[in-house]
């Protein structure tokens, strides 16, 4: 978008290439291949042929290193912890995570037992929580929708035309 | 099949009453043939079952354990046992509680004979402090692993076995989760300290909740059950 200044001139360049990042950026958002329970067979069902999340330029990567997004697919175990949380430090920065399933978001089912995290954002911040147990993938691609608004600044969106 | 196997439970019951030197005590806890037996004869009696040309169970099918700590005990307490929970408060008592009133811990045994068809339970009773019991991986290699799941949820140790570890509890847990005094939701819980850049565990933040059925359930599904004499 070109601002317009006082004077009536075109703008300057700076909020447009912030624009513009964030357009190429949540174009592209690659997730790292992180399935943890049945969520992670939704997040499969989202990336096959019926959904295509290909078509929002979301690739699953098998490397963190490369990867925007981390989709926290299913119960996040004490044990699995400290390797998520290193999962989530090796990748580059402009990171994003989104919380997949009640287990993700706040222990879920498993809130109430000794050995399982109750939340993932316990460990890793979280940007956006897709609730349900699983999730469909339908409702996993409404919050990728909802990631790619939030890193272009619309908070405010309607559901029925994105 | 022109060989003549005997496949009936029947035959293995007799076959057991007559042959077996240990003289296991039969229990009717279930269908499942299921006998009991003090933890010293375990070893030899597993041997006796898999060897003998009789029985030739030659695949165990899962190793575990019984905590009757607060046996007979319950948690709750609702109108009738078949429309809320039960926690093996009444019925079960009678048949299948520990001969020995200070046992607390049974290591239970499933075997299955591929060559007559035949499955078979031991009940295997340990001594209360310390739980312990001869390791059976000379007999099967698969107890190995079974075994280190009952030693990491119970604390039960299998003497003689090679490589005695936690299986599936996180790296310098405490304690034995399966055991009746150890709280559901543990001791510990776990966060991420951005102070020192790593995951620590913090003492449990959250208070223990007993699952309490919130409405017994009063509909058609339950009236000929409720308050009717038993069929």
């Amino acid at each position: 978008m070109v601002m317009t200044n006082q004077d009536g001139n075109n703008g300057y360049a700076l909020t447009t290439v912030d624009q513009l990042i964030a357009w190429a950026e949540s174009g592209s958002l690659w997730p790292v291949s992180f399935g943890l329970a049945c969520c992670a067979v939704e997040m499969m069902h989202s990336a096959g042929p019926r959904l295509d999340t290909d078509r929002f330029g979301v690739f699953y990567r098998p490397s963190p290193r490369q990867s925007d997004v981390m989709i926290v697919a299913g119960t996040l175990c004490n044990k699995m912890a400290p390797a998520l949380r290193q999962i989530y430090d090796l990748m580059p920065e402009r990171k994003y995570v989104i919380s997949m399933g009640s287990c993700a978001n706040g222990g879920g089912y498993y809130h109430y037992s000794y050995s399982v995290v109750r939340g993932c954002d316990r460990i890793i911040p979280v940007d956006i929580y897709v609730p349900g147990c699983p999730p469909t993938a339908e409702a996993l691609v409404y919050g990728i929708i909802q990631l790619k608004e939030k890193i272009k600044g619309n908070y405010h969106f309607d559901r029925h035309s994105s | 099949m022109s060989k003549h196997y005997p496949h009936h439970h029947a035959d293995l019951e007799q076959i057991i009453s007559q042959q077996c030197p240990f003289k296991p005590t039969k229990l009717t806890v279930s269908t499942d043939l299921t006998y009991q037996i003090h933890a010293s004869n375990t070893l030899a009696l597993l041997q006796w079952l898999k060897e003998s040309m009789t029985c030739q169970f030659n695949q165990l099918i899962d190793i575990t354990a019984v905590d009757y700590l607060h046996y007979g005990e319950s948690e709750w307490k609702t109108d009738n046992a078949n429309t809320g929970y039960s926690r093996a408060t009444t019925a079960l008592k009678a048949s299948s509680h520990p001969t020995e009133p200070d046992t607390r811990f049974v290591v239970v045994y499933q075997l299955l004979s591929t060559v007559y068809n035949w499955r078979i339970r031991i009940h295997a009773l340990l001594n209360k402090n310390p739980p312990e019991t001869s390791s059976i991986t000379t007999l099967w290699p698969n107890a190995n692993w079974l075994e280190r799941e009952t030693y990491d949820m119970f604390g039960i140790v299998f003497h003689q076995h090679p490589d005695l570890r936690r299986i599936l509890t996180d790296y310098g847990f405490k304690g034995y989760p399966f055991r009746k005094d150890f709280p559901l939701i543990g001791r510990t819980e776990m966060r991420y300290d951005a102070r020192e850049k790593r995951v620590v565990y913090q003492p449990v933040t959250i208070e223990n909740r007993v699952s309490v059925g919130k409405t017994i359930r009063d509909d058609s599904r339950y009236t000929h059950s409720k308050g009717s004499p038993e069929q």
